[in-house]
């Protein structure tokens, strides 16, 4: 079935950007349509005439019906927002849980809407303030969620606080070696000058520890840890031994067509299937997209599992 | 549904990307070693939602599948809000083959690779999926050098006429002008790019042409390939964010890859056609002489394997062994003889 607008009757065919909006009746109409009906803010659908505004119509994503649904159930749950916990059994909940399927299959196939209606109105009375209260409140399955999301968060910052860590240790270290030399240079009855030289010597040691260790964000980015030495081995590696296996010989891979055999990529030029399709613009073609590729796509899925198993 | 969760039993942790957690497990009912993919929950508006797109990519195409050369799902299961996909356990990837100073590379070892890279393609293209992420990163090898493509997280499907895809797909160092050039509708030529990129990098063990923006990047392209022209690549200036170069000369390709073959240049020039219609498909790439060539690509026993994974000659009966894992490699089972951890 092709898409299209009820009111202006463009196709997705003929506009390919159309864009479909569909509104709480489940009646769609298309983005240019839902402009110009509703400058003024409010108008009428154009199929059942009910009173609505330019932001009851959403994009479409779904099937109409199902739009309407989603809509809906959303609407419904608004009110109808018990949790498990607020019964004292589970099959008292599942009951609960069936009467609201009933009222949203009632609601989108128009059955009883007037007794529905008059429902929802009376729960809604009974029930003020608990739905109110439950508004406020998590569900379950919201609380889980958030203890995960709490989760990775925290994973996240304590990787963080571990490379914190590790800088501010090697800072500490260092300032204290520094206090270390000016105490020996004060209090020492050695001389001067050897004293800075043992402590240059173990700094520029320590420095080229460092440079052995490969430094923590470049190891993250091998996935299996491999070791690489700062030291580059000028020497060359040896050879590994050749040993041959048989030479490549290219083999057609095999496919489960299970269906009549389509045209070759060529042929679907030569055989003149592409007259009926669009062709590719020269901007579509200089990104390397072609119509006859489209072409041998749609009519492999066309004859794919015509056979049976 | 009996709770999968327990089926599987966390050995360690493997790494964490943007948007999962990788997590090496044991299967218990088989003994299987497994990859564990968690995906994030991210943020509270994309749980709303429901599932991480990238992962519903992932098992959509990936469900589908089955080659020697594509990573296999396994199993998916959900616990609490969290998603988790199982692939089976593959031990290294090419990133780290060719970072490994230790490793020689043989041209025999090479031709393996691509020729294992390209056969995975073959069969994802045959099947109208395009990867859009291809990287040394993403390519996975096993213990008995088996290559998987992995990572379909940003895989689709192509040759939709209607459907408009994102050009922001690619690391960008295995980007094709096309995507750079802001192309909206393009095909398996993207691909092709990527695996052209990688070959280089396999010969020159860098990376071929790191840019390090969008436009220097495009520059570090036609800096060996020449700016294309109408010529070169009709319609070239229709593409959404084209932009003149100032123009330069091509280098052959010979002169940077001097220790290659012709058999061998020629098929790295048809990968890495500028214009996207003039580039090798997978199957006519695996048909190029190159590939039938001597010498022949290394069996996946014999590839390399990074220093850390090297098996050791410990155990006594070498015939049994071998015979082993020629029928573990044919039933597609990761080694679990010969991981060292």
């Amino acid at each position: 079935m092709e898409e299209g607008c009820p009111r202006c009757k463009t196709t997705k065919y003929r506009n390919p950007s159309l864009k479909l909006m569909v509104n709480i009746c489940g009646h769609t109409l298309c983005e240019n349509c839902v402009e110009l009906l509703f400058v003024k803010g409010a108008n009428s659908c154009p199929e059942c005439n009910i009173p609505l505004r330019r932001n009851n119509y959403r994009v479409q994503l779904f099937d109409p019906m199902v739009e309407k649904e989603l809509d809906i159930r959303r609407r419904i749950l608004r009110d109808f927002n018990k949790k498990e916990e607020d019964f004292p059994t589970l099959e008292e909940y599942n009951e609960y849980l069936e009467e609201i399927e009933v009222i949203i299959f009632n609601l989108c196939n128009n059955i009883d809407i007037l007794e529905t209606n008059k429902k929802i109105e009376q729960y809604k009375k009974e029930n003020r303030d608990q739905i109110i209260r439950n508004k406020q409140r998590m569900g379950k399955d919201e609380v889980e969620l958030e203890i995960i999301l709490e989760q990775e968060k925290e994973m996240a910052e304590m990787r963080k606080k571990e490379i914190e860590n590790l800088e501010e240790l090697s800072k500490k270290k260092k300032t204290i070696e520094k206090e270390k030399l000016i105490d020996e240079l004060m209090f020492s009855s050695e001389n001067a000058q050897s004293i800075l030289q043992t402590y240059a010597s173990k700094a520029e040691e320590e420095k080229k520890e460092q440079e052995l260790a490969p430094p923590p964000p470049k190891v993250s980015k091998f996935s299996s840890g491999v070791k690489f030495s700062s030291s580059f081995q000028q020497n060359y590696l040896p050879i590994p031994k050749v040993e041959e296996g048989p030479l490549y010989k290219y083999e057609e891979p095999e496919v489960v067509f299970n269906g009549p055999a389509v045209p070759a990529l060529d042929e679907i030029e030569a055989r003149k299937y592409t007259n009926h399709i669009r062709t590719e613009s020269p901007a579509e073609k200089a990104g390397g997209f072609q119509s006859k590729i489209s072409c041998l796509r749609a009519l492999q899925e066309a004859m794919q599992g015509l056979y049976p198993f | 549904m009996e709770l999968k969760v327990q089926k599987y039993e966390k050995i360690s942790f493997l790494g964490e990307g943007q948007f999962a957690l990788v997590y090496k497990a044991r299967n218990i009912e088989n003994e299987e070693i497994v990859a564990v993919k968690k995906i994030k929950v991210g943020s509270r508006e994309e749980a709303r939602d429901g599932i991480n797109r990238t992962a519903l990519r992932e098992i959509k195409l990936l469900q589908e599948l089955s080659h020697e050369n594509v990573l296999g799902l396994l199993d998916v299961f959900g616990h609490k809000s969290n998603v988790s996909l199982v692939f089976e356990f593959v031990d290294t990837d090419l990133e780290v083959i060719i970072k490994d100073t230790k490793i020689v590379l043989t041209p025999a070892n090479i031709k393996s690779y691509i020729l294992q890279t390209l056969k995975g393609l073959e069969y994802l293209h045959i099947n109208w999926i395009m990867h859009r992420d291809l990287k040394p990163n993403n390519l996975l090898v096993n213990s008995a050098g088996i290559l998987k493509v992995g990572d379909f997280g940003l895989a689709k499907f192509f040759g939709s006429p209607t459907r408009i895809n994102t050009h922001q797909v690619v690391t960008r160092w295995y980007r094709a002008p096309e995507l750079l050039f802001g192309a909206r509708h393009y095909a398996t030529g993207v691909d092709i790019w990527a695996v052209g990129c990688i070959l280089a990098e396999l010969l020159l063990r860098v990376p071929f042409l790191p840019g390090d923006s969008d436009l220097n990047q495009l520059d570090k392209i036609f800096g060996v390939f020449g700016t294309p022209n109408e010529d070169s690549w009709p319609g070239v200036k229709l593409l959404p964010d084209y932009i003149q170069f100032k123009p330069t000369v091509p280098i052959p390709l010979q002169e940077i890859f001097t220790a290659a073959g012709d058999d061998l240049i020629e098929l790295a020039e048809s990968m890495l056609s500028l214009y996207p219609l003039k580039r090798c498909t997978t199957t006519q790439a695996l048909k190029m002489p190159y590939f039938s060539n001597r010498p022949p690509p290394t069996i996946g026993s014999k590839l390399p394997l990074p220093t850390n994974l090297q098996k050791t000659d410990e155990e006594p009966s070498r015939p049994s062994l071998k015979r082993k894992m020629l029928e573990l490699v044919e039933n597609n089972i990761p080694g679990k003889k010969r991981l060292q951890f």
